[in-house]
């Protein structure tokens, strides 16, 4: 499947972020790469929404609450109980609203790529809560820094901590440790296994031990003691003595041993394989080809992995700008864009909560450390494909949109003539919109 | 019909009807509910109300007479009801159920359509702009309710009456389908996975499908009820029931088909309350059908068929209608059960005796059928 016709300005809005709005003039000649490279800064959310440490005062509160209230015999009203979930679809709303006003989607489409890369799954009232925070606080300020410092600020931010349960792993010899504290090796494993080197790239077991001990005391704040801290060290609980991690021996003890290990596997060749592998497939298509791959990899390694020169090779790359329709969208990345397209989308982030959860990609809920599929394989189940054409029928019956101005919007020439007919011959407007939304060309990218 | 729906219908309703307390000139009279209950595509009354002392009827139907003469429940000597119909026969041991036999309408033919037509007008002829049901309820100034999406025969002509349908059980919109196999024939993997989704639908589909229509009419009949018992709200109402016209596979589908129309008359007594003791039900079909069972399980069109007069209003527990008998000689044109009573005097003389209708009334609602003489219903006993 491909588009009609090249379109340089079509692909970038499409393959690199998520689509054009319904306000977009379609620009013919401008530079597309000089434009996709202009979006390469943070992205931006709204600021007036809580941090973490705010908001683990507030669980902290809140499960007082709910103590005293069990003790009492009573309940907690509707408006504590819903709390959690409250500051969950907050987050979404939020994430959702920005992504659909802007301008570039380019950073956002990155953003998407590392939040699900270091999955967080909201499984709890503390991680419903916690979860969105993480691409907000670690990821987006590191987007378009080095690699290793994105990955420390990632494994130092509460929501992981907690959710891979290294905020109770004492090194066995600390003080803590003899106090009948133990090790955890859950985070330590999938940093190796998931965020690093990848499953195959060349650590044994007492590597994984060895990165869980380098970060043993590598906690987060109590709430009632620590009430302005987020990532707390706990010296009494690091395992002293020295490390061995991938052959390299790490003397210095404290938080810099951790620091440290993670800044070398961060630089390590499997590691940048693994990381311009993921994201080529990605952004361009499920089998990237080689020279793609090589072209990332000579950036990374002259860089020290940092991501916005290795996208800027991503972009520059002509293998980026094949007219071949090599991604199927994920259900996320097919209800931001017409989510975008669609004018006047008046929308609430439960609503996009539940969509998407029908669609099998509720945000912060992949239900693995892995995170969410990424290819057509995964997305395109005979079952998935019906779903959406439900949730298109039932978008386009609110829109009274005029599909073939936005059809044009959308994908200007690159469409084919069999799309355009169905479109603009459709019966009704609502159907318009709806063949528009499930034409191959809008369901690819 | 979920909650919501209702309670946003009957918030409606209040509005729709005048509340009872601007309607009632005295608030001891009871409100006196009337519920038809048409059956589309006549049923099969051998099947219903088995005649099981007739000896003809193992040698017109040997093989579903076997089936459905197994578990039935005893009525008297002479009748046994279909083992699907446990609420219909608890009723009828309570003494307020009345099955009558050999009942026909007067239409002469074996058109389905023609047949209800006739059946709904009461005029002996056919009328499609009025009713028996619209005419009688102007007459008494009351209000009726069609469960149904348009105005049924039954009720046309009639002022005060509304109709009403869950929203929620419309069907899918099929022909955004046929345009994307169009749409997708130079993508054949989203072509393959569009066509995979839609056999999926169909095997599925189908299954919840005939789930949800048995789980249909249940639900139609336990919010008619809800809706009769609504402050103000209708003094009768029509429920339709489709899918009788057995003429293959009768047995198991009437054994279905009977639950259904069982489960949701449970339904509709379980809804209306202490209203259920001031109710009479009428159940009623355009014809009967053949005596002999035909060649692939079933029966063909034919011509008298049964009622039911039910609820706690009814002074039941026996079998009315004179039986005519199953040998060929007893036949209707040696092939249908001989009607021996018309419908339409059955219930002008339950008109008579519920809404106490009298003779000049009855004559415009059923012209040509006067009232039997019967005592159908409990308060006529206490009153005469």
């Amino acid at each position: 499947m491909q588009y009609s016709h090249f379109n340089a300005s079509i692909i970038a809005a499409n393959r690199f972020g998520y689509g054009a709005k319904s306000t977009d003039n379609v620009k013919q000649n401008i530079d597309a790469k000089a434009w996709l490279k202009s979006g390469l800064i943070a992205p931006d959310f709204d600021n007036s929404l809580p941090t973490s440490i705010s908001l683990r005062q507030q669980l902290y509160e809140y499960q007082q609450q709910r103590k005293k209230a069990k003790k009492q015999g009573k309940e907690l009203s509707k408006e504590q109980k819903s709390f959690p979930r409250q500051t969950y679809i907050r987050f979404i709303d939020d994430s959702f609203t920005q992504v659909v006003n802007a301008d570039h989607t380019i950073q956002w489409r990155l953003l998407d790529f590392f939040s699900n890369h270091f999955s967080v799954t909201a499984q709890s009232n503390v991680l419903n809560v916690l979860a969105p925070t993480l691409e907000r606080e670690a990821i987006a300020p590191n987007l378009f820094g080095n690699f290793e410092d994105l990955l420390v600020a990632v494994v130092k931010h509460p929501a992981m901590l907690l959710y891979l349960n290294n905020e109770r792993s004492f090194g066995p010899n600390s003080k803590m440790g003899k106090r009948g504290k133990g090790l955890n090796e859950n985070l330590a494993r999938e940093i190796l296994e998931l965020h690093t080197l990848g499953v195959n790239g060349g650590y044994t077991q007492q590597d994984v031990i060895e990165l869980a001990k380098g970060i043993t005391g590598w906690s987060i704040a109590y709430p009632a003691k620590e009430p302005d801290q987020g990532f707390v060290f706990r010296e009494k609980g690091h395992e002293p003595g020295s490390r061995k991690l991938l052959s390299r021996t790490y003397k210095k003890g404290g938080v810099e041993q951790g620091e440290l290990m993670l800044k070398d596997i961060a630089q390590h060749a499997s590691t940048r394989h693994f990381i311009c592998k993921k994201l080529a497939s990605h952004f361009v298509s499920d089998n990237p080809p080689k020279s793609l791959l090589d072209k990332l990899e000579v950036t990374w390694q002259k860089t020290n992995g940092n991501i916005k020169q290795v996208m800027t090779t991503l972009i520059d790359a002509e293998e980026s700008w094949s007219a071949s329709l090599q991604k199927y969208k994920t259900p996320r990345d097919f209800v931001l864009s017409s989510m975008r397209l669609l004018p006047n989308n008046k929308y609430k982030g439960r609503q996009v909560q539940q969509v998407l959860k029908q669609l099998g990609q509720a945000p912060f809920k992949a239900g693995s450390p892995a995170g969410f599929a990424d290819t057509e394989a995964d997305w395109m189940g005979a079952n998935a494909v019906m779903t959406r054409i439900d949730l298109a029928m039932n978008v386009a019956s609110r829109f009274k949109a005029n599909a073939e101005q936005l059809l044009a919007t959308a994908l200007s020439n690159t469409v084919s003539e069999l799309t355009y007919l169905s479109v603009v011959r459709a019966e009704s407007r609502k159907q318009a919109t709806a063949m528009l939304l499930l034409s191959p060309e809008f369901q690819r990218r | 019909m979920n909650r919501r729906d209702f309670l946003k219908f009957s918030g409606a309703s209040l509005v729709l009807w005048p509340s009872a307390s601007a309607l009632a000139t005295t608030a001891v009279v009871k409100p006196k509910k009337l519920v038809f209950v048409m059956l589309r595509g006549a049923l099969d009354s051998l099947h219903t109300i088995i005649p099981v002392n007739d000896k003809a009827l193992h040698q017109h139907r040997p093989k579903l007479v076997a089936v459905a003469e197994k578990k039935a429940l005893s009525l008297n000597t002479q009748f046994a009801l279909h083992p699907s119909l446990q609420t219909l026969h608890r009723w009828y041991r309570q003494k307020t159920m009345l099955p009558i036999v050999a009942v026909g309408s007067g239409y002469d033919a074996r058109s389905h359509f023609d047949g209800q037509d006739f059946l709904e007008s009461g005029l002996n002829k056919i009328d499609h702009d009025t009713g028996w049901l619209g005419r009688a309820i102007d007459i008494q100034r009351k209000s009726g309710l069609a469960v149904s999406q348009t105005t049924p025969i039954v009720f046309r002509s009639a002022k005060d009456v509304n109709t009403w349908y869950p929203t929620n059980l419309k069907s899918a919109d099929e022909d955004i389908y046929n345009d994307l196999i169009n749409l997708y024939q130079n993508d054949p993997k989203l072509l393959t996975k569009l066509q995979e989704g839609m056999e999926t639908k169909a095997l599925v589909g189908s299954k919840n499908d005939k789930k949800k229509n048995q789980d249909k009419f249940v639900s139609l009949a336990r919010s008619c009820g809800q809706l009769l018992n609504t402050k103000g709200g209708p003094d009768c109402a029509m429920l339709e029931l489709g899918g009788w016209d057995t003429h293959n596979n009768q047995a198991n589908r009437l054994t279905r088909k009977l639950a259904e129309l069982d489960n949701g008359l449970n339904a509709l007594e379980s809804a209306l309350k202490e209203t259920w003791n001031d109710t009479v039900v009428v159940i009623a079909t355009e014809f009967g059908r053949t005596v002999r069972e035909n060649g692939t399980g079933g029966t063909d069109h034919g011509t008298a068929s049964c009622m039911f007069v039910a609820g706690g209003a009814v002074k039941g527990g026996k079998v009315l209608g004179e039986w005519p008998g199953l040998a060929p000689e007893q036949l209707f044109e040696n092939r249908d059960l001989q009607p021996t009573s018309s419908a339409f005097s059955w219930m002008s003389a339950l008109l008579s005796e519920h809404w106490q209708m009298s003779p000049d009334q009855l004559a415009k609602v059923f012209p040509g059928n006067s009232p039997y003489p019967a005592r159908l219903l409990k308060s006529y006993a206490i009153l005469n």
